[in-house]
């Protein structure tokens, strides 16, 4: 996967409205006489690619951020202070000292590998990132296998992780490369296992759909209270994804007190902070994931209510007969936005609190509880989940 | 996690890490409400007791430069410059060793002006290991009031010693008168 092939994935850049590509159609209107079509469809990917860039950027920005005050308070200490209000800009400083920093490769390193392994963790997650829908009537890319694609996509990273702990030359990388291709091959089963549970309720892989599914009950329709094999499933699907994400108590590949910073030992500088991006924004997309298919997406009872008040589609049919923007739609379409945002960033929340409450697990204990425990309690679920939606089907017809 | 075979430990051992963790989780989130307990250093500080033995202070007005201090110092670590005009001093340096001091107080006691003393400052950060040979005159050359002082007992002694030649001159006078009688 390279910065090209994710620029392909983004081809659809800003989609706007169901099958339109509302930004391309725009810059045709605006350009088309002057420009070839080979050019604007180049111009609306690069947009696209810089507008998920920017997101990723701002996520991982705040992330961090709020990583290191959840962490600050939970240990009874402050955090950042001192960069803006209770240091909210800490993370911006953090950023230009970064860039700053000398950009170093070791002298037995891979060279070409060492530094495609960043550019390749990152193109992933962008790539993955593009299929996170922004609101019901806005995303990047309305992908109907899209729980699959961004599985694929951020199993993706789990190449370049391993690409970048063998280039760097080092044991420290070496183990947390392995260590990282261990977790993953085992916690992918669970994980795919268990979204597979709403995923057969829903009958769709559509993020988009998904959420639509669930605005019954006046927005508390969520596939959470539609099964009673749903709440295991979250739970499995949560505990697979802090493996996948790498996170703590699943952060054997950088388990800073045995392997120095595992496969991100040798790396310094924008590289790191690479990796860095990478692990928010897949921690970010896991959460969202959640959100979506389990905690109901888009809908809440605040996003009905804005629905029911401002009406619900972004573009109608105008009197002419030719699409326009519905402008009254969009405090609608905020709201929702807003919604599924704080259900991510709740998510991450989660994360870090259980982060910052457990140890870390040996790597015999991960794979024990990968294969024995949450392997055969996912299945159970899927199967459960099975028959009781076609019990449901039966009964009720 | 215990390594079981039985169904039953297999059981035992999700009830178990669901529980410790959920147990875990709540611990960590009355740490989160429960307000800081760190104090903002720069810009808050903890209270420091009275008889805290940090940073020295001279009351310069009243030291008399009489060396009781630095040669009650165990590790030598004071110095003094001064000169002296009749009664009053006139300041060079009056430097302490930061890199020897062990803030032991023994110079405290023997001052008989009772006007060296320690601090409760403790934080002495420096660019320069130079700069720990730190001075505590809070001014060099003379005190103001000395320099009065000094003025006035020496307008004073000009006056007497005025006085006494003007007697002198009377005196010289009257022999003279006298002489010329
Ligand atoms: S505190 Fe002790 S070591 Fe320091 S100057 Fe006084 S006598 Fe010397
Ligand atoms: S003992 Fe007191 S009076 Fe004497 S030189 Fe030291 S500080 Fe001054």
């Amino acid at each position: 996967m390279t910065p090209a092939l994710a620029l392909a994935q983004q081809s659809a850049a800003v989609e706007v409205g169901s099958g339109s590509n509302a930004f391309l159609e725009g810059l045709v209107a605006a350009l088309g006489a002057y420009l070839p079509m080979w050019a604007l469809w180049l111009g609306a990917a690069v947009t696209g690619v810089a507008i998920v860039m920017g997101l990723i950027s701002l996520i991982a920005m705040f992330s961090v951020w709020l990583e290191r005050k959840v962490a600050g308070h939970i240990q009874c200490r402050y955090g950042p202070m001192y960069v803006g209000w209770h240091g909210w800009l800490q993370s911006i400083a953090d950023g230009v000292k970064l860039l700053l920093k000398e950009d170093m490769i070791p002298r037995d390193a891979d060279r070409v590998l060492f530094m495609l392994a960043p550019a390749l963790v990152l193109a992933a997650i962008v790539a993955a990132m593009a299929a996170y829908p922004l609101a019901p009537g806005v995303f990047f890319a309305d992908i109907d296998l899209g729980v699959f694609f961004v599985i694929a996509m951020s199993s993706m990273t789990t190449i370049g992780v391993v690409m970048a702990g063998w280039a760097s030359n080092s044991k420290w990388t070496v183990f947390g490369a392995m260590r990282e291709a261990a977790q993953v091959v085992a916690y992918e089963i669970p994980l795919g296992v268990a979204l597979l549970v709403p995923v057969m309720v829903a009958g769709t892989l559509n993020m988009r759909e998904a959420s639509e599914m669930q605005s019954g009950w006046y927005g508390m329709g969520w596939f959470m209270f539609k099964n009673p094999f749903m709440l295991p499933a979250f739970v499995l699907y949560f505990i697979a994804a802090l493996a996948e994400t790498k996170r703590a108590p699943f952060d054997l590949p950088e388990a800073e007190s045995e392997l120095v910073a595992g496969f991100m030992t040798e790396y310094s500088g924008i590289r790191w902070s690479f990796f860095f991006m990478e692990e928010y924004a897949a921690m970010f997309l896991m959460s969202a994931l959640a959100a979506v298919f389990f905690l109901g997406g888009f809908e809440s009872p605040l996003t009905w209510a804005a629905g029911e008040f401002f009406g619900r589609e972004l573009f109608v049919k105008g009197a002419s007969g030719a699409t326009e923007l519905n402008l009254q739609a969009i405090p609608y379409h905020a709201v929702a936005g807003l919604t599924l945002l704080v259900k991510s960033f709740a998510g991450i929340f989660l994360m870090m609190w259980l982060r910052w409450t457990l140890p870390r697990v040996r790597v015999d204990q991960v794979m024990t509880m990968g294969y024995k425990y949450l392997t055969p309690l996912a299945l159970v679920c899927a199967i459960g989940a099975a028959l009781w939606e076609a019990g449901k089907q039966a009964l009720l017809g | 996690m215990q390594q079981t075979e039985t169904a039953q430990g297999y059981v035992k051992n999700i009830w178990d890490s669901v529980k410790t963790t959920l147990v875990g989780m709540k611990i960590t989130w009355r740490y989160m409400l429960q307000k800081p307990i760190t104090v903002q250093y720069p810009d808050e500080r903890m209270p420091i007791p009275d008889r805290y033995r940090g940073i020295h202070y001279l009351e310069q007005e009243k030291c008399i430069n009489c060396l009781a201090c630095a040669r009650a110092c165990p590790i030598d670590c004071i110095e003094m410059e001064a000169v002296r005009h009749g009664k009053e001093l006139e300041w060079i340096s009056f430097t302490l060793d930061y890199q020897k001091c062990m803030f032991c107080e023994l110079c405290v006691y023997p001052c008989p002006k009772d006007c060296i003393h320690m601090g409760t400052e403790y934080a002495f950060v420096t660019f320069d290991r130079s700069e720990f040979k730190h001075d505590l005159l809070s001014f060099k050359g003379m005190a103001r009031e000395a320099r009065i002082r000094m003025k006035e007992a020496e307008a004073k002694k000009a006056a007497k010693e005025a006085a006494k030649a003007a007697g002198v001159k009377v005196e010289d006078s009257k022999a003279e008168e006298g002489d010329g009688e």
